[in-house]
């Protein structure tokens, strides 16, 4: 044979090889829920905490920021170790119940979530060190994923996805945390698309799907949570047909009525019962959670507002109850304001992705405080009151009670504002948004963390009255 | 979608004969005689098993209620 032809019959070879497998390429599908009772297993009244760590109910939420966000909240939880509550076996970090997380805040909590106190052996050498950037773009390199990514079904973010499952979370599934029962209960959030509502990786979400969430891959949630807009392209799951027996909940049928007395708890609902029309919506297109909430406060407040942290606060269960929000926020220096000519369509474009997720995490960080000062002055107003029966009625009289008792509530909010050294705090908001950085700056990330946690004047508050 | 940021909570009193869980939603949630903690908007109350109160169910909307003046409502044993 010649050798022309041989080189023509390997092109062909080539080709008809490359064609196939761009023919083959697919995202992971999630799988339908066989059972109307599948995902109990992954909603969060499912996860126990032992007796004694029940009444001091500990949530941390870590936003968006790439590498930045991973290596802040790891220093928060490093320190969070260190420190003891009940005894000297058991640290604050133990007694932690609920992690919700975006984004680059997802690897770290996902990451502890799946392997406990590992974390703290392996974690630096696996994600923070590491230039997932560069491994990205080599396996972009590759020409074999060139002809998977010729598939309309299979783009970046299945690659990144695919990276992190086999580098980082070990092929794990949400049943690996579900057969953990053991809180931390981690709730990772991404933004449906379509109408821009969060979605949380949780039991209760997929129900609304009719999708399994057990045999999903973690990596996959994670990929979704940090799907940044045009670098990224968004995590697609298909809405599935219920399972047999499948009932809308009570309380979802008594939201639907609240168009004009919560319009809150009316679109929340709205934006879940939304997947029931099966043949509109068959699929869901998800990406970054920072679009719908950067620092994942949000889900803390569905839970507390009508979620399982009601229920236990309710049922008389919380003493304290103390909320970490670990806000990696960046503020790189921007010369656009120095020019007449307005900036052009990228920086335009990356503002506004960026300028809402910041003003909103504000605000939420706002209203959760406010809403924990409302609880602190209505238990105030009656004990007040019963103080004052008590002194002028000659027949006592005793109110009821308030459900929960006198709880103590702490939000501590911690994010490079909170540096008082100038220069350091400059350093720090000059981090940019990547999956790389430098070893020295993801130490000095960690230790900042540590540091502004212990400086918190909330959590010093928290452990005062605490001890 | 983002929607109004502050909220608001409001207070409920299931007044009863005895001690006894209180079905919101469908879901127990606090008891009898103290005053419980929930979301603005329309609930259902009941109590827990055994049925021996009337009404069976009751249809409520939650609104501008505060600790020292929660909305009362009744269940009372047969």
């Amino acid at each position: 044979m010649k050798k022309s032809e041989i080189s023509r019959q390997i092109v062909l070879t080539l080709i008809i090889t490359l064609f196939f497998l761009s023919g083959c390429a697919h995202y992971t599908i999630n799988q339908p829920a066989k059972q109307v009772n599948q995902n109990d297993a992954y909603e969060f009244n499912n996860f126990t905490q032992p007796e004694d760590g029940e009444e001091t109910f500990v949530i941390l939420t870590f936003s968006g920021g790439g590498t930045r966000a991973a290596a802040f909240s790891y220093g928060v939880m490093e320190k969070l170790r260190t420190i003891h509550l009940h005894s000297k076996d058991k640290t604050i970090l133990d007694d932690v119940d609920v992690i919700s997380t975006v984004s680059g805040g997802s690897f770290t909590g996902a990451y502890y979530a799946l392997f406990g106190d590992r974390i703290f052996e392996d974690y630096k050498a696996k994600f923070l060190y590491r230039n997932i950037e560069k491994e990205l773009a080599y396996k972009l390199l590759n020409p074999v994923n060139w002809a998977r990514l010729a598939s309309p079904y299979y783009s970046r973010i299945d690659l990144a996805s695919e990276l992190y499952d086999e580098t980082v979370f070990e092929s794990l599934t949400f049943k690996a945390l579900a057969d953990k029962v053991r809180r931390p209960f981690l709730i990772i959030n991404a933004t449906n698309l379509y109408n821009g509502a969060r979605f949380e990786f949780t039991g209760e979400q997929f129900n609304y799907i009719g999708s399994d969430i057990l045999s999903y891959p973690v990596a996959r949630a994670v990929a979704a949570s940090s799907a940044f807009p045009f670098l990224l392209a968004p995590v697609s799951l298909v809405n599935y047909p219920f399972p047999p027996g499948y009932e809308e909940s009570e309380a979802d049928k008594m939201a639907l009525q609240d168009y004009w007395v919560n319009k809150e708890r009316y679109f929340r609902t709205a934006n879940n019962l939304m997947f029931s029309d099966k043949t509109t919506h068959p699929y869901v297109h998800l990406m970054d959670g920072g679009l719908a909430d950067n620092i994942g406060l949000r889900a803390i407040q569905d839970l507390y507002v009508r979620g399982g942290i009601r229920k236990k606060i309710n049922d008389g269960k919380i003493k304290y109850l103390l909320v970490i929000v670990v806000n990696a926020k960046n503020a790189p220096p921007q010369k656009f304001d120095q020019n007449e000519s307005p900036p052009g369509l990228a920086t335009v474009g990356l503002k506004t992705c960026t300028i809402s997720m910041d003003n909103y995490s504000f605000e939420t960080i706002e209203s959760i405080k406010q809403i924990f000062e409302e609880r602190i002055k209505a238990q105030q107003y009656i004990e007040s009151c019963q103080e004052h029966l008590d002194k002028h009625c000659r027949d006592s009289y005793e109110l009821p009670s308030m459900s929960g008792g006198q709880m103590k509530l702490y939000v501590v909010d911690i994010s490079f504002d909170n540096v008082s050294d100038k220069d350091e705090r400059e350093f720090l908001k000059n981090l940019p948004t990547t999956f790389y950085l430098e070893k020295v700056e993801v130490d000095r990330l960690i230790e900042a963390g540590g540091r502004l946690l212990v400086e918190h004047p909330e959590f010093k508050a928290f452990l005062e009255e605490y001890r | 979608m983002h929607h109004s940021i502050f909220l608001r909570m409001e207070y409920l009193l299931v007044k009863f004969d005895e001690r006894r869980g209180v079905l919101v939603d469908n879901v127990e949630e606090g008891f009898t005689n103290e005053v419980i903690e929930l979301e603005t908007g329309t609930h259902t109350i009941s109590l827990i098993e055994p049925k021996d109160f009337t009404p069976e169910l009751r249809e409520i909307i939650l609104r501008r209620t505060t600790s020292t003046k929660p909305k009362v409502i009744r269940f009372e044993k047969v």
